[in-house]
């Protein structure tokens, strides 16, 4: 990136981006039978594409508009929830990637429950401990879609790079 | 040209074997537990009413006002949540509770129904 305007305006981009991911996710209909807080985690690619390709602060920041999203679109326990996800598994994804040289597919499952564990514990916080029972529900399914995203990243990431390097 | 990110290192391993331990710990939680099965609802993270299912004599309806008001039908041997203002439906979907380890949570609410096994010794408490 050559001049700021040009990389605020990235950042941007890429925070709509993942606004609209999480929009058309939760616009598909729920399975029968998935716990709550089950989700593909789409928009975890662009957040994890953040992190490892444009910085940490610019991921966090990108989070936070998505918990700022789901805050104004679904309610303050949403946006709670949202916000202490996003931004903790996005430290984890940028701290496996960027610091302790992790795989792709390694990084994005831990990100993906690093953001179950964060939003359980806020559920745990609003409600009662009783929201633990769907936890190894949660870990088998994160690591599933945690994978899945990290598999969509490895394929977009050639591209996206030479994209970023104009 | 290659990317900066291999897809999979040997240590991401890892990551994979934490979750399999997770969930197998979390999944021991789900196996039946001794005991009476007792409900305990929950509203705000407080306690406002527990009461063991073998001793519900007739059924009931318990309708928790709030922002968004939720209704918990206790019959004898089970609880349900049966009605929720809520958008999500996820505690009415959830069905019926009879064993301990079970819960239904209404996260709009904050209202939250679980089982616990009540042991005669009385280790979480007495009832008198």
């Amino acid at each position: 990136m050559k001049s700021s305007a040009k990389f605020v305006a990235f950042t941007g981009i890429l925070a709509a981006l993942a606004v609209v991911l999480s929009l058309l996710e939760n616009l598909l209909p729920p399975v029968p039978g998935m716990p709550p807080g089950a989700k593909l985690g789409l928009s975890n690619i662009v957040s994890m594409y953040a992190a490892g390709c444009v910085g940490f602060f610019p991921a966090m920041a990108i989070s936070l508009v998505k918990g700022l999203f789901a805050f104004l679109t679904r309610g303050i326990t949403a946006g709670l929830m949202s916000t202490a996800g996003g931004l903790f598994s996005t430290l984890i994804v940028w701290l496996l990637l960027k610091k302790l040289r992790f795989g792709l597919l390694g990084a994005s499952a831990a990100g993906a429950l690093a953001h179950n564990a964060a939003q359980l514990m806020i559920a745990c916080l609003l409600t009662s401990s009783a929201v633990l029972y769907y936890a190894p529900i949660l870990v088998l399914l994160g690591t599933a879609s945690g994978i899945l995203t990290g598999l969509a990243l490895g394929v977009l990431l050639p591209p996206l790079e030479k994209l970023q390097r104009r | 040209m290659s990317s900066r990110f291999p897809l999979f290192r040997k240590r991401d391993l890892l990551i994979f074997l934490l979750a399999a331990v997770l969930a197998g710990a979390g999944f021991l939680q789900w196996l039946p537990k001794s005991g009476a099965p007792v409900a305990v609802i929950e509203q705000d993270g407080k306690e406002i009413r527990r009461v063991e299912l073998s001793s519900i004599p007739q059924p009931e309806t318990l309708v928790l006002d709030g922002e968004i008001s939720v209704t918990i039908l206790l019959e004898p041997g089970q609880v349900s949540i049966i009605h929720s203002d809520c958008p999500d439906q996820i505690c009415v979907n959830t069905g019926t509770l009879t064993r301990p380890g079970q819960s239904a949570v209404c996260l709009p609410a904050r209202v939250s129904v679980r089982i616990v096994g009540e042991n005669n010794s009385g280790i979480d408490g007495m009832t008198g």
